[in-house]
């Protein structure tokens, strides 16, 4: 029968695990770091045009080494290696057992740690980038404003767009694939706890690694890190291709294990046909992810490959092309897009369900949605590149792969709208960022039509509508989403209910300031204001003043959502284990749920969707 | 509180995440190891991309112009007008190696998956553990072998001597990149496999692998089969659509 951990013995062996965590990872980081550049300095051809790459790389190369034998990542293969397992005591300190809150600073393999370390992750991401954004748009808060100059901007532009992306990917199937899916489909823990916490450390690293490139170097390549001026680009792009890299390992990782769980650990009765929706989302992101992020890894090591070794990737003179650089970075950049926005979909999905006491509208719609929005997302990538001269007789069936995006994006309202539709809607914070999502994703949705028309994309590409538009997307929506998520599972996490009041101001500040910087923004590119400059012309002022106006708005509302994160979790109104009155797994577990979830393992009956209307 | 259509049971029997049998465990790793050999299937689809998109392109017929040429001539392209002028420092002697060579790596690594594949369905019908690991011992010393050729491969690669900013580099052809990140990419595979034949061999001789407890070796077995299956497609993709 079920081992639980208080009937486990605890003492588990090996005295390196016990004292390893985040800080002596960050200086075994750094030592390995410092011991790779000093080796590179002393050993590698000084005469070399790519000496100083080649160091950095080696350098970067140390940092990841160093960051994962800090926090304990290379002892399982090790011990795998020489064949001493770990024992079952190993595994529950590991998890965390009986280590309080330092867990939280640690290798720990316990699902709902990893979440919750996801959730801190996130937040950090999203800060720093948040401050570049508002660094970047007080810099075009005037025309010829002085307030960062033209090179630092462009790091400042490079490192902010990355680092959303990070974060955005992360943003919900982090936390809560990691904390809920679990518990959701009836099981332990995750299929491989060991790569959950490898997953969430290897994006520690990634990131620390992309700070870096903000200290070493600026960045003209913007976030699609566009060949051949990467070529050209100082020591900080190494940092940069080293981090996506790394990244792209961590969330290989990430995806596997989730599609191995959701595939093999269902408890009985568990069907493909009851699992929640947002199960779904995660495992489809997953193998989405799985698809398009081996190009993202393969297009950084040439790019690393062409400043180290004198490759010819990108470079026409030894018979390269750029256009394989845009190529590689659109099969992935496309599909990550989506990557970043199913499981916030199938977050408010869930959401709409719960918070409408209905079943979700049309389950399959919603699953045949998302699966169509991957599958198409794949063949669409080329019309990042109409106006490169790539391909121009291609641009006719990418035009239309593009627009038949609309059909599953469609659904998506299909089946929120008719989960919604006549419910017995309970207006609490989750609820209130759903209905801001909806508003968003409808212009996120019809700005994305007019820029997958050619003739228009024409006139539009390589201005701020483009920009507008994708930010309707990432901030409009899938933050939107995130933040719905975050207030609708944050009772499951900490016993408390995120603060209404706080959280309400918040929305609004960030919804009204959403409006105002990117509508403003349209109206600049509309008008012709390219993008990634940091000066621009005087009919652009007003238009550019209200922008980074708004921006600030956004930039409060978070702040005042991240002191109510704050606030709530240490003294929020106690919410019980299930303040939603939900069906679903997660919502029949305690709170906070114990170590392995379930003392015995449920079977299913039904789906989780059986609210009989009622509240 | 709306109708709980959820019923919990208490099942002695039905313990996801504990005390399961080897065979359940196996399963679940198993599908891991297929994912993971599904993402490697699209990181070489990339590279086989960039290969195949430069021979395409070939742009300023340098996908392969300088192969086969003599060394001479490699470095007296486009910079100086004397072989003589060359700086010695410049004057690599890199004999451009025959497409064919990844056959060669590929015919070493397809015979130490046989080897390996062998010896996993022999421990799990006859549980022999001794010649499993020295079966073991004798796949990994030639996935030892298939690294050593592979680096030899990469330091054959045919280098051309290009003009820039003012000042001058070796280069490498875009038929040189596009094989350095595949051979590159086949030698990572190299090393990982001998990492885990190493295990296997170590945990083999410790006895924590046995005749009953098998499992880890059908896991290494299954993506030694994928190396070398993805060696048989690349050099048969290398080698057809080639050089000239």
């Amino acid at each position: 029968m079920t081992t639980t951990l208080q009937h486990a013995p605890t003492k588990a062996g090996g005295g390196l695990a016990r004292r390893q965590n985040f800080l002596t990872a960050l200086i075994s980081g750094v030592v390995f770091a410092w011991l790779a550049w000093y080796i590179g300095r002393h050993t590698l051809d000084t005469t070399t045009r790519s000496f100083s790459d080649q160091v950095a790389v080696l350098t970067a190369c140390g940092w990841t080494v160093g960051f994962w034998f800090g926090i304990g990542a290379l002892n399982g293969p090790g011990r795998w290696l020489t064949g001493r397992d770990h024992t079952r005591a190993d595994d529950l300190y590991y998890a965390g057992e009986n280590q309080g809150r330092a867990r939280y600073w640690k290798y720990c393999t316990d699902h709902k740690v990893v979440g919750v370390q996801y959730i801190i992750m996130t937040m950090v991401l999203l800060g720093t980038g948040g401050i570049l954004a508002m660094a970047i748009r007080t810099q075009l808060l005037t025309p010829g404003n002085h307030f960062v100059d033209q090179q630092v901007y462009n790091g400042f532009i490079a490192v902010h767009g990355m680092l959303m992306i990070l974060a955005l990917i992360v943003a919900v199937a982090g936390p809560w694939a990691n904390f809920v899916v679990p518990i959701m489909i009836g099981a332990h823990d995750m299929a491989f706890p060991r790569l959950n916490a490898l997953s969430l450390w290897t994006l520690v690293a990634a990131a620390g690694l992309l700070l870096t490139t903000l200290a070493v170097g600026s960045l003209p390549v913007g976030w699609v890190v566009l060949a051949p001026i990467s070529n050209q680009a100082g020591v900080g792009m190494d940092f940069f291709a080293m981090a996506i890299i790394v990244f792209t390992v961590s969330t290989t990782v990430a995806g596997i294990n989730t599609i191995a769980t959701v595939m093999t650990l269902r408890t009985k009765g568990m069907t493909l046909s009851r699992l929640p929706i947002f199960v779904w989302g995660s495992v489809i992101a997953a193998a989405l992810g799985l698809y398009a992020f081996p190009y993202f890894l393969t297009v950084e090591a040439i790019q690393i490959l062409d400043r180290t070794v004198s490759t010819s990737f990108f470079v026409a003179t030894g018979g390269g092309a750029g256009w394989l650089q845009a190529n590689l970075f659109w099969l992935m950049g496309h599909p990550e897009v989506y990557v970043i926005l199913i499981p916030a979909v199938a977050a408010l999905f869930e959401i709409a369900a719960v918070m409408s006491r209905k079943p979700v509208f049309s389950y399959r719609t919603a699953i045949a949605g998302m699966t169509g929005l991957a599958g198409l997302s794949i063949l669409v990538w080329a019309h990042h590149m109409f106006t490169t001269g790539w391909a121009p007789t291609l641009g006719g069936p990418f035009m239309l792969t593009t627009e038949l995006i609309s059909i599953p994006t469609g659904l998506f309202f299909l089946v929120l709208l008719g989960t919604l539709w006549r419910g017995n809607i309970w207006m609490k914070l989750p609820t209130l960022w759903l209905f801001g999502f909806v508003f968003n994703f409808i212009i996120a949705g019809i700005t994305g039509i007019y820029l997958s028309d050619i003739p228009i994309d024409n006139q539009l590409h390589g201005t701020m509508f483009v920009t507008a538009h994708f930010h309707y997307v990432f901030v409009g929506s899938v933050l939107f989403g995130a933040i719905a998520a975050l207030a609708f599972w944050f009772p499951k996490v900490s016993g408390r209910y995120l603060d209404e009041t706080q959280g309400k101001i918040s929305f609004w500040l960030v919804f009204i300031g959403v409006q105002v910087t990117f509508l403003a923004m349209f109206t600049s590119g509309l008008r012709g204001m390219p993008r990634r400059y940091s000066s621009y012309s005087m009919i652009f002022e007003h238009t550019n003043f209200v922008t980074t106006m708004g921006a600030y708005m956004i930039m409060a509302g978070m702040l005042v959502l991240l002191g109510a994160v704050i606030s709530s979790w240490r003294k929020g109104e106690p919410s019980g284990p299930n303040p939603w009155q939900a069906n679903s797994l997660e919502w029949l577990v305690p709170t906070p749920p114990p170590l392995e979830n379930f003392d015995v393992l449920p079977t299913i009956k039904e789906d989780p969707y059986n609210f009989g209307g009622k509240r | 509180m709306a109708t709980n259509t959820l019923t919990a049971q208490h099942e002695e029997h039905h313990d996801g995440g504990h005390h399961e049998p080897p065979a359940k465990v196996y399963g679940r790793q198993k599908m891991a190891m297929w994912l993971f050999i599904g993402g490697d299937i699209i990181t070489m689809s990339a590279m086989l991309f960039t290969y195949l998109y430069l021979r395409g392109l070939n742009t300023q017929n340098h996908w392969m112009s300088m192969v086969g040429l003599p060394v001479d001539k490699v470095h007296t392209y486009s910079y100086y007008e004397n072989l003589s002028d060359i700086p010695t420092q410049h004057l690599i002697h890199v004999a451009p190696m025959s497409p064919s060579f990844n056959w060669l790596v590929t015919g070493v690594v397809v015979v130490s998956a046989l080897i390996f594949w062998a010896a996993e369905r022999n421990l799990r019908k006859t549980k022999n553990r001794a010649a499993f690991t020295w079966s073991a011992v004798l796949a990994t010393l030639i996935i030892v072998v298939a690294a050593v050729l592979s680096i030899v491969q990469l330091r054959h690669l045919p280098q051309i001597f290009v003009a820039k900013n003012d000042s001058h580099t070796l280069s490498y052809t875009a038929y040189s990149s596009s094989m350095m990140v595949i051979i590159g990419s086949a030698l990572v595979h190299f090393i990982l496999l001998a990492y885990l034949g190493l295990a296997m061999v170590i945990r083999s001789a410790r006895g924590v692998l046995t005749g009953e407890k098998w499992h880890h070796a059908g896991l290494v077995r299954l993506f030694w089969v994928w190396v070398a299956v993805s060696g048989v497609i690349v050099s048969a993709i290398t080698t057809t659509v080639n050089v000239h």
